[in-house]
C-alpha cells in the first residue's frame, strides 16, 4: 500500500494533470446537483461543498469534503474525507473518514471525482438514523497518528444503508 | 515389570503374525520392504531402501514445470468438455480454485448464471462503430484503431490499459480476477489480453501470481514450507498419515504445515508451539549451547549429537547433557541404559535442585514444563547437527573411509542408513516430549507405560548415535583397513534395525492413544502382548522388523530363559547360538 498523505504530496503526473483539467472543466460546464467546488490553484486538493439533499435527514445541512489526489490518479484512487464537522451517518466516523467501497477496493479509473460525489450523495440520502458507525470512538483513537483512510482494511458496512 | 512373559511370547511365536500388519499405515507397511536386514546375511546385498523410503506415496512432489503442466492440462480439459477458449476456462477454474469437477458442475447447472458470476460474456462487442472514440480513463479522443476493449466493447486507450493492467498486477493477485474498468461493467480481462500489454516485469509477476494460484487456491496442494524451496506437494487426502516428505528433504505435516510431527497429533502441536513462545522468553537459557561442567564448573560445550558428554581435560568427567548426572549413573537409576526421559524420577533425586537458575524457578509447573522443553529442544538441535553429519558424511567422509577401509561405497550404504535413522528418530522423540508433557499426570498407567517405552526407544537411539558419531571416527582415522570393521559393520547395522524396532513400537503405541496399557492392565507389556511376531532368522519372509520392540536386552530379563546380545541388546531365546536380530554369535 502506497502510503497516499505521502503521495498526494507529490507532483501530480502528467496523466493526472490532465485528466484532472479535463475533470474540471466537465464539473464548470456541469457540475453534480448539490455539490459546489470553489475552484482555486490547487489541482491537487478539491474542497467540494455537500448540500443534504431535500427530504432527507441531512436536508438544509452543508458539509465539506476534501479531495486528495495520488501522483498517479485515476489509477490509483483519491483520499476522499469529510472536514470538521463530519455528517451523523453510520458509515462516516466522527473524523471524516467514509467507509465506501469504490474510495477503496473498488475503486476504477474510470470513475470521476462526479461519480464519487453522487455515490455519497446517495449514501447520505438513504440513511434514516443520525449516528455513529458502532466501532467509531476505536477506529478514530486508532487513526490519531494520522492515518490516512486508504491505509485502513475496511470492512464495508451494508450498503443497503 | 513382568517383560518375562513377553519375551516368552515373543520367542515362542514362530510365525508372523498377520494381524500385527494388517491396517497398517502406508508407511509402516512400505518400512517393511525396508527391514529385512539381508545385509547382514549376506554382504554382497545393500541394497535396502532408505529409512524414510516409501513406496506407496498418498501425495506427489511437483516443481515449477509439472505445476504449469497440470495447470494447462486443467485448462484445457475445460476448454474442451465446455467448448470455450483456454482464456475462458482459465478465469472459471480460478474462480473456482482450480477444481475441474465444479467448474462442470456449475457450468452445466447454469452456464448463464456462471458466465455472470466471473465476467464472461457469450458474445463478445465490438468497439462502438466509430472514427473515434474518447478512452473512458484519459478522456482523451483517439482513433478507434488505437483503442482496445475486454469482451465488452468499453473502449481505453492502450496508455490507459497499460496503466490499470500495471497497478493491478502490482497491487497483488487480485490481478488474476481483473474486470473491465468500466465500474457499470463486470467484464472479465483475460491473460491474454494482459499478457499481450503488460511490460516485460509485470507480465513475469503476472505469471507467477497465476502459478502460485494453482498451488494455493486449490484444495489439493500446498508449497511445501520450508524455507527457499519451490516444491509444491499434491496430497491425496483420505488413509495413511499426514507427514510429508519434499524432495528438498523437508518433512512436514499436510494438514498443519508444521514440521513432521508424527505420532503426535496437530492439536498437540499447536498447543505446543504455542506454549514455547508463550515461555519463551524464560526458556532462552536453555537454548544456550553451553552449560558448565557439573564437576569442574567450566563451560562445556555441546558440540556432538548425543547426550554423552565428557568434559575437556584434566577433567574427563563424563555426564548426561540433559540432566548433568554422571553417565555412569544413567542405567537403573534413570530408567534404562542411557535412558534420561523422566522427570518424576529426575525430580526425586534433586537434580533440579542443582542449579541456581532452576531454583528460581519456584513454579513447578514451569519446572515441569522445563524438562519437558528441554529435551524437547536439544533433540530437535540433535536432528539438526545428525542432518548436517549425514550430509558431511555422504559429501566426503564416506569416500574417506571406503579408502581407508577398503571397502567399495556401495558397502558403507549401512552407515547413511544408521545417519537417516537416527535424524527420523531424534524426530520422533522430539515430538514425544510435547506428548509427554500433554499426557495428563493422573494417567499413572499410561505415563509409566509412555516413560517406558520412550526410554526404551532413547536409550536405544543414544546408543546407535554414539556409535554413528564417535566409534565410526575409529575407523576414519587410520592408516589401513581395520580387521573389526566388519564387526563395526554389524553392530552399527544392529543398533539401527533395532532403534528402528523400538522407535516403530513407540510411534504405534502414541497413535493408539496408549490404549494397550488398558487392555493389558498395566504397563508391564512392552508394545502389548498382541504377538510381536517373533523373527525367524530366516530374511525376507520374517519381517524381522516385528521382532525386537521389546525390553531393551540390559535388564529385566530372566537370564535362565534369555541371553542378551552383546552388540545390539537383543533378547535371544536360550537355545538361540546366533542372535535373531543381529546375527552374531553369542
Ligand atoms: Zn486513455
Ligand atoms: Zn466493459
Ligand atoms: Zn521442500
Ligand atoms: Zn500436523
Ligand atoms: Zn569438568
Ligand atoms: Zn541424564
Ligand atoms: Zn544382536
Amino acid at each position: 500500500m502506497t502510503d497516499s498523505s505521502v503521495s498526494s504530496r507529490k507532483v501530480l503526473s502528467k496523466i493526472a494533470t490532465n485528466r484532472l483539467q479535463k475533470e474540471l472543466t466537465e464539473w464548470q460546464i456541469n457540475p453534480p446537483s448539490g455539490f459546489t467546488h470553489k475552484v482555486t490553484d490547487n489541482l491537487q486538493r478539491w474542497v467540494i461543498e455537500v448540500n443534504g439533499a431535500q427530504g432527507t435527514i441531512y436536508d438544509n445541512e452543508k458539509y465539506q469534503l476534501q479531495v486528495d489526489f495520488p501522483e498517479n490518479y485515476p489509477m490509483e484512487a483519491p483520499q476522499v474525507i469529510f472536514l470538521h464537522p463530519a455528517p451523523l451517518h453510520p458509515h462516516i466516523y466522527s473524523n471524516g473518514h467514509i467507509c465506501l467501497d469504490i474510495l477503496y477496493d473498488s475503486w476504477s479509473p474510470a470513475m470521476t471525482v462526479g461519480s464519487i460525489c453522487i455515490s455519497i450523495l446517495s449514501m447520505l440520502s438513504s440513511s434514516t438514523a443520525k449516528e455513529r458507525p458502532e466501532d467509531n470512538d476505536r477506529y478514530v483513537k486508532n487513526c490519531r497518528n494520522g492515518r490516512s483512510p486508504k491505509e485502513t482494511r475496511w470492512w464495508f458496512h451494508d450498503d443497503k444503508v | 515389570m513382568d517383560s518375562e512373559d513377553d519375551m516368552h511370547d515373543a520367542n515362542d511365536a514362530e510365525s508372523v503374525d498377520d494381524d500385527f500388519y494388517s491396517g497398517e499405515t502406508a508407511m509402516d507397511s512400505d518400512d517393511g520392504d525396508a527391514a529385512d536386514y539381508e545385509f547382514i546375511d549376506n554382504d554382497s546385498d545393500d541394497s535396502n531402501d532408505l529409512v524414510s523410503h516409501r513406496s506407496q506415496q498418498n501425495y506427489t512432489i511437483l516443481n515449477e514445470t509439472d505445476i504449469q503442466l497440470r495447470q494447462e492440462d486443467d485448462i484445457m480439459k475445460i476448454a474442451s468438455i465446455l467448448s470455450i477458449s483456454d482464456v475462458a476456462a482459465a478465469i472459471l477454474l480460478r474462480h473456482y480454485n482450480w477444481s475441474v469437477s465444479k467448474v462442470n458442475d456449475e457450468w452445466f447447472a447454469d452456464e448463464e448464471k456462471v458466465r455472470r458470476v466471473v465476467g464472461l460474456l457469450e458474445e463478445p462487442r465490438p468497439l462502438p462503430n466509430a472514427k473515434e472514440l474518447t478512452c473512458g480513463i484519459c478522456f482523451e479522443v483517439y482513433p478507434c484503431d488505437s483503442m482496445s476493449s475486454a469482451a465488452c466493447g468499453h473502449p481505453f486507450c492502450v496508455t490507459c490499459w497499460q496503466g490499470y493492467i500495471s497497478t493491478a498486477i502490482n497491487d497483488g493477485p487480485g490481478c488474476l480476477t481483473l474486470r473491465c474498468p468500466d465500474p457499470s461493467c463486470g467484464a472479465a480481462v483475460g491473460k491474454d489480453m494482459i499478457v499481450s500489454l503488460a511490460s516485460h516485469d509485470d507480465r513475469e509477476k503476472y505469471r507467477r501470481y497465476f502459478l502460485r494460484s494453482f498451488v494455493e487456491d486449490n484444495r489439493k496442494t500446498k508449497w511445501c514450507p520450508a524455507p527457499g524451496c519451490d516444491y509444491a506437494v499434491d496430497f491425496i487426502v483420505g488413509g495413511g498419515t499426514f507427514d510429508v516428505t519434499c524432495r528438498c528433504s523437508y518433512s512436514f505435516c499436510w494438514n498443519c504445515t508444521e514440521e513432521a510431527h508424527r505420532p503426535v497429533d496437530c492439536d498437540t502441536v499447536s498447543k505446543w508451539i504455542m506454549k514455547n513462545s508463550a515461555e519463551s522468553e524464560n526458556m532462552n537459557w536453555i537454548l544456550a549451547n553451553s552449560k558448565p561442567c557439573p564437576k569442574c564448573k567450566r563451560p562445556i560445550e555441546k558440540n556432538q549429537g548425543c547426550m554423552h558428554i565428557t568434559c575437556t581435560p584434566p577433567c574427563k568427567f563424563e555426564f548426561c547433557w540433559l540432566c548433568l548426572g554422571a553417565w555412569a549413573d544413567h542405567g537403573e537409576r534413570t530408567g534404562g541404559f542411557y535412558a534420561c526421559n523422566r522427570y518424576e524420577a529426575a525430580k526425586q533425586e534433586g537434580v533440579y535442585d542443582d542449579t541456581e537458575k532452576r531454583r528460581e524457578m519456584a513454579k513447578n509447573s514451569l519446572e515441569r514444563y522445563t524438562h519437558y522443553y528441554e529435551r524437547w529442544a536439544t533433540n530437535q538441535s540433535s536432528r539438526q547437527k545428525a542432518l548436517a553429519d549425514l550430509q558431511q558424511m555422504q559429501s566426503i567422509h564416506l569416500e574417506k573411509l571406503s579408502d581407508k577401509q577398503c571397502q567399495p561405497e556401495s558397502q558403507l550404504k549401512f552407515i547413511t542408513e544408521a545417519w537417516l535413522q537416527i535424524v527420523e528418530c531424534r524426530r520422533v522423540l522430539k515430538w514425544t516430549y510435547a506428548y509427554g508433557y500433554y499426557l495428563p499426570e493422573h494417567e499413572h498407567a499410561k505415563r509409566q507405560f509412555f516413560e517406558y517405552l520412550q526410554g526404551e526407544a532413547e536409550s536405544g537411539l543414544e546408543r546407535l548415535h554414539q556409535c554413528a558419531e564417535k566409534e565410526l571416527q575409529g575407523y576414519l582415522n587410520v592408516e589401513g583397513p581395520s580387521k573389526d570393521f566388519n564387526e563395526f559393520r554389524m553392530k552399527l547395522a544392529g543398533l539401527t534395525s533395532v532403534t528402528r524396532n523400538y522407535f516403530e513400537n513407540l510411534v504405534r503405541a502414541l497413535e493408539n492413544g496408549l490404549s494397550d496399557v488398558d487392555a493389558h492392565g498395566g504397563t508391564s507389556r512392552i508394545g502389548g502382548s498382541r504377538s510381536l511376531g517373533a523373527g525367524s532368522s530366516k530374511g525376507r519372509t520374517s519381517r524381522s522388523k516385528g521382532t525386537s520392540a521389546r525390553s531393551s536386552g540390559s535388564r529385566n530379563i530372566d537370564d535362565s530363559v534369555h541371553w542378551s546380545c552383546e552388540y545390539c541388546t537383543f533378547a535371544n531365546a536360550k537355545s538361540a547360538t546366533i542372535c535373531q536380530m543381529c546375527q552374531q554369535r553369542r
